[in-house]
């Protein structure tokens, strides 16, 4: 007799040696493996399954020597009694880590492609309606109502029109994008066929960043699944859907720098308006989305408009998919309706700090979001209350330091970073990132001037103001939040 | 030789007007690299100028000007790195390859690098040789790490 047991083959997984149990029970007769996507309870990878009285029983930081205790169903956790994920509400990644992310018969199994048929039996206007029910707004980080974007692009005379997902995924501490081109891959296609439909577009790229060459050849692989499948024929219209790779660069992610470098040339941003909704890739209207968001599409065409705004707060509808990462005990991906609040998270998902660390500080939404100190823990997570904090939720990436780290480093290490990347088409951010990394140096090696740290606040008030793209505009805040919440580090040097 | 080069890039990028990035990365694909004397010959082919192939291949940090050793160390300076204090990696792989950033090897083996997070983040420090991800890596992991590649 074979079981079968189940191992994720997302790169995270496999990065915690994941493969090593592979490679070490493919050969064996009692075993029959199946790679899945991931749960996203990263800290518990490699993470083995099978299949249980009532549901999934797991074997969390299995080693190759549990095969034993494993196939005698010694020890086993049900996956429903670990409050990692129990606790959370999971809507675009309920089904990870179970199916095996390239199986047509699993995507459908699990739902897949309903809520294309939902989709499929509106007429256009009726799918954007059931968007603005939802009140979804995009998850890459400028929280626009997807609604009104697509509602713009579908108002263009009909002609040539393109849906693009956004699969740069810049922010370091951010995965989830990753996770679907992995994990669940023709979710995504789902979602912007969908999109397609309700514009009327022919045509789709994803841009996948050059960092994530899995992903790159999952979608692609899925793709050409689903196209034999007939899968991208609806409706007596084909939707032909290209994957293209990025080559390194993080303004690549704003969405005008993403549409030149499509087009092959250098990713500088464009200057707005025109919105890409209007004129985007080769100057028709386009639309732009994260990963993400086309993936929590095809759920609200499927369920309703109705129950997806029933979750959330005022403003900020549906689940925020969270990233934990740095110096938490539990990393790994938390999806709950918007709210709760930071501290919560840390602590009910993220349990506390890693073995021997003690807290510092907090960064949310990736380079160009905010640090926070514990007496800021309390602010929730949602966009209400983080644009009355002048802070962004971005792309939902948190990542925790411990008291070791370096505030006036760190500062330095965010400009040197935008430095680094700016595209060079707006001056205050092309000069002013320099400047401030080049102040923070100055800091760092005990050279700090009397007016540095003024000098500092109005060169991030003149890159807030004047930048052409949120890079300069948001740049400053890593940098002015931790001189604000952490003054003295600044100070004594 | 010359020709051959170009001809690694598919027709479907050699469109009016061309997608220049796609057609370096076809080339690098292959090659490992971009050699320097593609620019001008892809621009005569692509029908662009010398200079729009030249500012595409210095916009983007992942095309490679130069060879890079037979196997491509990259440490992850991502902030969820950071946190976990990858710096220590990048130190104890800088000593034990004894090359800094950017430097290849006396004997091509390894080139040392870093990358701006690989989405790793929940099993970091990330060091990715090659294609390969390798996650929760400590200091003392590094000759390990290191030897199945030669
Ligand atoms: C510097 C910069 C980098 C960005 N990087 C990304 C990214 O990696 N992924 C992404 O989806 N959006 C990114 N954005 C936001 C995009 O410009 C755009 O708002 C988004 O793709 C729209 O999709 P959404 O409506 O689904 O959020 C970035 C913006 C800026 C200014
Ligand atoms: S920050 Fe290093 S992998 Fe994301």
């Amino acid at each position: 007799m074979t079981t079968r047991l189940y191992i994720s083959n997302d790169t995270s997984a496999r990065a915690a040696r994941a493969d090593r149990l592979a490679e070490a029970w493919e050969g064996d007769a009692r075993v029959e493996l199946v790679r899945t996507s991931s749960r996203g309870a990263f800290f518990l990878e490699p993470l083995v399954e099978r299949e249980g009285p009532e549901g999934r029983l797991a074997w969390p930081l299995a080693r190759r020597e549990d095969l034993t205790r494993i196939l005698a169903g010694e020890g086993g956790v049900a996956i429903g009694k670990i409050p990692f994920l129990a606790q959370q509400h999971r809507i675009t990644f309920a089904d990870f880590g179970q199916a095996a992310p390239l199986s047509l018969a699993d995507f459908r199994a699990h739902g897949g492609w309903s809520g294309l048929h939902r989709a499929l039996s509106l007429d256009p206007q009726e799918i954007i309606d059931e968007l603005n029910i939802s009140r979804l707004r995009g998850r890459g980080g400028a929280a626009f109502p997807v609604w009104r974007k697509w509602q713009v692009a579908k108002d263009q005379p009909s002609g040539v029109k393109y849906v693009v997902a956004n699969a740069d995924e810049g922010d370091a501490g951010t995965y989830c994008d990753r996770m679907i081109m992995e994990g669940e891959p023709f979710r995504l296609i789902e979602g912007m066929l969908i999109c397609g439909r309700a514009i009327g577009a022919d045509l789709g790229y994803v841009y996948c960043r050059h960092e994530y060459p899995t992903a790159f050849h999952t979608i692609r692989e899925a793709v050409a699944l689903a196209q034999a499948a007939g899968m991208l024929d609806q409706d007596g219209r084909h939707f032909q859907l290209d994957i293209v790779q990025g080559a390194g660069s993080y303004v690549c992610g704003e969405e005008t720098a993403l549409l030149e470098s499509l087009e092959g040339r250098r990713g500088e941003v464009r200057a707005k308006p025109p919105y890409p909704a209007i004129a985007g890739l080769n100057c028709r209207p386009t639309i732009v989305s994260n990963v993400l968001t086309f993936a929590t599409v095809p759920s609200i065409l499927a369920k309703g408009g109705e129950w997806y705004a029933a979750h959330g707060t005022e403003t900020s509808r549906g689940t925020v998919v969270l990233q934990l990462g740095g110096r938490v005990k539990q990393p790994g991906l938390v999806e709950i309706p918007f709210g709760a609040t930071l501290e919560e998270v840390l602590h009910r998902f993220g349990g506390g700090m890693a073995p021997g660390a003690r807290f510092k500080a907090i960064q949310v939404g990736g380079p160009l979001g905010s640090l926070f100190s514990e007496s800021h823990l309390g602010i929730r997570l949602c966009y209400e209350a983080f644009a009355d904090a002048g802070a962004i939720l971005g792309h939902g990436g948190i990542v925790v330091y411990d008291e070791e780290t370096d505030m006036v480093e760190l500062a330095r290490h965010y400009m040197a970073f935008v430095a680094d990347e700016s595209c060079g088409k707006c001056t205050p951010c092309r000069i002013g990132s320099v400047r401030g990394r080049e102040i923070l140096e100055r800091i760092q090696t005990g050279q700090g001037r009397a007016g540095d740290l003024v000098l500092l606040r109005d060169l991030g008030e003149t890159m807030k103001a004047t930048s052409l793209c949120a890079l300069g505009g948001r740049a400053p805040y890593p940098v002015l939040t931790a001189i604000e919440q952490f003054p003295n580090e600044f100070r004594k040097k | 030789m010359r020709q051959a080069k170009l001809n690694l890039v598919p027709h479907r990028w050699r469109t009016s007007p061309p997608n220049i990035l796609q057609s370096l990365l076809a080339v690098q694909a292959h090659l490992g690299y971009v050699p320097t004397d593609v620019a001008p010959e892809m621009a005569r082919a692509l029908q662009v100028t010398e200079a729009d192939v030249a500012g595409v291949l210095s916009f983007y940090p992942d095309l490679h000007l130069r060879q890079a050793g037979r196997h491509r160390v990259r440490v992850c300076v991502g902030e969820s790195c950071v946190a976990n204090h990858g710096s220590r990696v990048l130190t104890a792989l800088a000593e034990e390859l004894r090359i800094g950033l950017g430097a290849t090897t006396p004997d091509k083996r390894f080139t040392l690098e870093r990358v701006y997070c690989v989405g790793n983040c929940a099993v970091s420090p990330t060091v990715v040789i090659d294609d390969q991800v390798h996650g929760r890596v400590t200091p003392s992991d590094i000759p390990t790490l290191l030897s199945p590649y030669k």
